[in-house]
């Protein structure tokens, strides 16, 4: 909804705009890159993969904007399934990226955990959910995974953190994140 | 790192312990083998009996009380590229032929 001209109220911020926009286009290209990419060979694990794009909403909870943070997650979840993935994995998605957006959101609150904590802590909680949801919509218990799926999540979300501190630090003194 | 961040990593390395502990308490070998597609039962079997299922899409072996998926005509072969099961509760699934094999 466009305002019209000297029409305050309705007023787009174009910076908040343009930095969401550019938050999920970049979160779907790297989640697109990551399908190719996939680490499945390297690792041995069925469906494992960096979760790169997580680290993006990430950025934008660490920077204090826990509403663009959420509206970024859910845009990205919605498109990738609407451009790469089918009912069912956007079923799974949507179920590992809210429970996991949820747990960073709560981290974050907290003084003394860092971007780093907050992303293993969420890439796990992400693991589990997804499995959570494969047992309600499919009917089967693969529980057997479990394991191999907390230490993926906690080693990946490290680096995943990693990242998101790394890119925090150097975008503090260009103000991106200040509407 | 801060601090809280080795209590995050506590409590993620505790519920792996846990996970493990409980999964190996609870594994028992398996007895029967389901194979479903699309969410209808298509194979209903003993594990002990060697058998080849063929559910059109999908290639399942059960050999010496393991089960392992033979072909797929799927895009990413994740199910292909499984392990084999033989524990009660294991499960491969193609997800995009709606296939799971799982034993009970």
């Amino acid at each position: 909804m466009f305002a019209k001209q000297g029409d305050s109220r309705n007023k787009v911020n174009i910076k908040r705009l343009t930095v969401y926009a550019m938050f999920v286009a970049i979160c779907l290209i790297i989640g697109y890159l990551e399908n190719l990419l996939s680490i499945t060979v390297l690792s041995g694990v069925p469906g494992a993969k960096l979760g790169l794009s997580n680290a993006m909403v990430l950025m934008l909870v660490y920077a204090d904007d826990k509403k663009g943070a959420w509206g970024v997650n859910i845009a990205r979840i919605v498109l990738s399934a609407l451009l790469f993935g089918s009912p069912i994995s956007f079923l799974f998605s949507l179920s590992g990226g809210l429970a996991s957006l949820a747990v960073a959101h709560i981290l974050s609150r907290l003084k003394s955990v860092s971007v780093i904590g907050a992303s293993m802590a969420s890439a796990v909680t992400h693991n589990v959910f997804q499995l959570l949801a494969a047992t309600v919509f499919m009917g089967v218990s693969i529980a057997y995974y479990v394991p191999v799926l907390i230490v993926f999540g906690a080693v990946c979300g490290g680096v995943c953190g990693l990242f998101s501190q790394i890119v925090l630090n150097r975008t503090k003194s260009k103000n991106m994140f200040r509407f | 790192m801060k601090k809280g961040d080795i209590v995050v990593l506590g409590v993620i390395a505790a519920v792996f312990i846990l996970s493990i502990v409980m999964l190996t308490s609870f594994s028992k070998n398996g007895s029967r083998v389901i194979v479903k597609q699309d969410n209808k039962v298509v194979y209903d079997q003993s594990i002990t009996k060697n058998n080849t299922v063929d559910t059109g899409s999908n290639v399942v072996v059960i050999e010496n009380k393991a089960v392992y998926m033979k072909q797929s005509n799927c895009k990413n072969q994740i199910c292909v590229k499984s392990d084999k099961i033989s524990k009660k509760g294991e499960s491969i699934i193609c997800l995009p032929n709606k296939v799971i094999v799982e034993i009970k």
